[in-house]
């Protein structure tokens, strides 16, 4: 995928070149791409003087940052111990089967990413589902298939 | 530089302030064991815990790496007590599960005791091949070779040393420095002919002019020439022949 290179030397050139600026760069990145593009840590290698290296390595480090496109509309799916008990598994495997994605996976037409996460710190609403900004407490494998539908 | 006095292993050696554990001892003919370290590079960060020792000071005793634990007044060491070598034993069994391939972590389980780990094996979609993810590979390409090709990968059990996206670095220069300085010697680097092989990427050799054996990456020769400054005519002849 082509990236707008103008918009990475926008994004870089609105901070101090220091390598404090890095992850707030790659954090503008991510929000604007929607994930880290190879092309962004090359024009940020070189502008910088830092090593390609250490930036790809940073972007590995944070759970934040994804390599790949992400898709439009993010599946959180809470694994804690309460909605495991609930049901959690379940739910992560109708969505699975629905999208044809595993947890880390974006389906192929960009309209969804999968991530299981380990406790939003709603359990009482158990088993939850975030979709983007949604919560949906009492996910079970049918009403979260429907829930899937309003996001497009 | 301020020299003090501190007591090892019930022997009183002269360091210097700061100066860290493992090199006195080893000035001091004391044998502690550790991989990761070097002293070429700066700091050493202690990750593969085995030079691990006690440390006496202000009537207070605990366990450290002697590799970055810098020496002061009053500081007792003691490397061979029954505390440090059943941590230490188990350290080598961890290591021994993570990298179950690797000759030299083999060898030092054997000279342990230890036949086989009690922990699961990092086998499968979790195998490392040899690598203990030490970082000494990254410290040194940064640090001595000032070049930056590999970096820290990931974290948690996927840490491993890389290039970015798995792809032959463009800035590598092939000197293999990393692969020498590998304790476990998990990282492949094949010579073959005037061809060398590493991290993904072939890199021509240079033949030296009287023996006609290949000796240096040709990248590396620029490297040098971009660098030092050098004269390009010093590197037609192997260090053998000049």
């Amino acid at each position: 995928m082509a990236i707008d290179i103008q918009k990475v030397d926008e994004i870089v050139f609105g901070y101090e070149q220091s390598k404090e600026s890095l992850l707030p760069i790659l954090q503008d990145f991510q929000r604007e791409f929607s994930y880290v593009p190879e092309e962004g840590i090359k024009r940020l290698s070189d502008i910088f003087g830092v090593p390609e290296s250490r930036i790809y390595a940073m972007a590995t480090f944070y759970k934040a940052f994804s390599l790949v496109p992400k898709g439009r509309h993010t599946i959180k799916v809470c694994m804690g111990t309460a909605c495991h008990l609930k049901g959690a598994p379940f739910v992560v495997e109708a969505i699975e089967r629905e999208l044809k994605i595993k947890p880390g996976q974006t389906t192929e037409d960009r309209r969804f990413s999968l991530e299981t996460v380990n406790c939003v710190g709603t359990c009482a609403l158990a088993p939850v589902v975030v979709i983007d900004e949604d919560y949906y407490g009492g996910s079970t494998s049918e009403n979260i298939i429907k829930n899937l539908k309003r996001y497009t | 530089m301020e020299k003090i006095k501190f007591v090892i292993d019930g022997k009183e050696v002269e360091a210097i302030r700061d100066q860290c554990v493992l090199d006195v001892a080893r000035q001091n003919g004391i044998y502690i064991p550790g991989l990761c370290y070097n002293p070429e590079v700066k700091f050493s960060g202690g990750s593969c815990r085995l030079c691990l020792v006690e440390a006496h000071q202000a009537g207070r005793m605990s366990l450290v790496t002697a590799c970055n634990y810098p020496i002061r007044e009053g500081l007792e060491i003691k490397t061979d007590t029954s505390l440090v070598k059943r941590i230490r034993k188990g350290i080598i069994e961890l290591l021994l599960a993570r990298v179950p391939d690797s000759d030299v972590i083999k060898e030092l389980a054997a000279e342990a005791g230890i036949d086989e780990p009690r922990f699961v094996k990092d086998e499968g979609e979790n195998y490392h091949s040899k690598c203990i993810a030490c970082g000494l590979c990254i410290q040194v390409c940064e640090e001595v070779v000032g070049v930056s090709a590999i970096a820290m990968l990931n974290r948690g059990p996927d840490k491993t040393p890389g290039t970015p996206y798995k792809k032959p670095s463009e800035v590598c220069i092939g000197c293999g420095a990393c692969a020498y300085a590998c304790p476990t010697d998990a990282i492949p680097m094949e010579d073959n002919g005037d061809t060398r092989k590493i991290w993904g990427r072939e890199f021509k050799m240079h033949l030296c002019s009287v023996c006609g054996k290949p000796y240096i990456p040709e990248a590396q020769i620029d490297w040098i020439v971009k660098t030092t400054g050098k004269d390009r005519v010093f590197f037609d002849k192997c260090p053998d022949c000049r």
